[in-house]
């Protein structure tokens, strides 16, 4: 599936061609901390089909659990996160952080990771009580 | 209730009192595009109470809905976001994004704000089939 996506603030700005069939989410705790929410979704581009249409992301490189460099790419002006990918030459794929993606509602999870350091409120997601609109500053 | 906190990569520290009241989901096209997930979760500071311990945020300004600017913030290393306020003077209440809080399995999420633009599938999350660690090829996918 063919997306398109940026940034908050529209500095970045990427298109990519996306495996619609594999969507994660991921519990880890290093996703929790860097999106600073619950989980994070991420989409699987297909290898070399992400091209960055405008702006330079901020790479950030940590050890995943495996032990391998994993580059996590962000937008320097509004924080925005992006993508991930490896370190190193050669065609890569890039894992889109979903909510940048323009495309968003069309895609939906097909799996959950590290679901052993889930929040554990989230089984019980239905309950907590819903309003259509804002009445507090997030 | 006290909490601390940081980013990933550890140049943010900060600690602040929270209005266990206060933790709140929100599914604003906002918070989709800044943190790129599916929603936020922030928990709200009693007023004045987050102090900074070790680095300076970048930040970001944007105009809410109901017109008011609020500020950003994230590192400028790691691009972890870490809370947002008011701009100007006066008490600040800020609203933590709780990944970065060392507490978080301890808060519940009392209410969710914006969901006419929430994802359609979380309210299925529980289908969705869970592995309790990565999943695929050895050495696991990475996200």
């Amino acid at each position: 599936m063919k997306v398109d996506g940026g940034c908050h603030c529209g500095y970045l700005t990427y298109k990519a061609e996306v495996d619609e069939t594999v969507v994660t989410v991921c519990h880890c705790t290093d996703c929790q901390n860097l999106a600073g929410t619950a989980f994070r979704v991420t989409a699987h581009s297909f290898v070399g089909s992400f091209s960055l249409l405008t702006g330079e992301p901020k790479e950030y490189v940590k050890t995943g659990g495996s032990g391998n460099l994993r580059i996590q790419a962000f937008c320097p002006e509004c924080g925005s996160q992006i993508y991930s990918t490896s370190v190193g030459d050669g065609p890569k794929a890039y894992n889109i952080r979903m909510g940048s993606i323009r495309q968003r509602n069309e895609l939906a999870p097909t799996r959950q990771i590290w679901a052993q350091s889930a929040l554990h409120w989230l089984d019980n997601l239905l309950a907590v009580p819903k309003y259509q609109g804002g009445p507090m500053k997030s | 209730m006290k909490v601390d906190g940081a980013c990933h990569c550890g140049d943010l520290t900060y600690e602040a009192e929270l209005n266990v009241e206060q933790v709140l989901i929100c599914h604003c096209t906002d918070c989709q595009a800044m943190s790129a997930t599916a929603f936020r979760v922030v928990a709200r500071s009693k007023p004045d109470t987050l102090t900074l311990l070790t680095g300076k945020p970048s930040n970001y300004s944007k105009i809410g809905t109901s017109g008011a600017e609020r500020v950003l913030s994230f590192c400028s290393r790691c691009g972890t976001n870490v809370f947002s306020t008011t701009v100007g003077d006066g008490p600040k209440v800020h609203s933590i994004r709780v990944g970065t809080i060392h507490q978080r399995a301890e808060l519940l999420p009392v209410a969710q704000m914006w969901t006419r633009s929430e994802q359609p599938w979380v309210n299925s999350l529980a289908s969705i089939p869970k592995f309790k660690e990565a999943y695929g090829p050895p050495g696991g996918i990475e996200t």
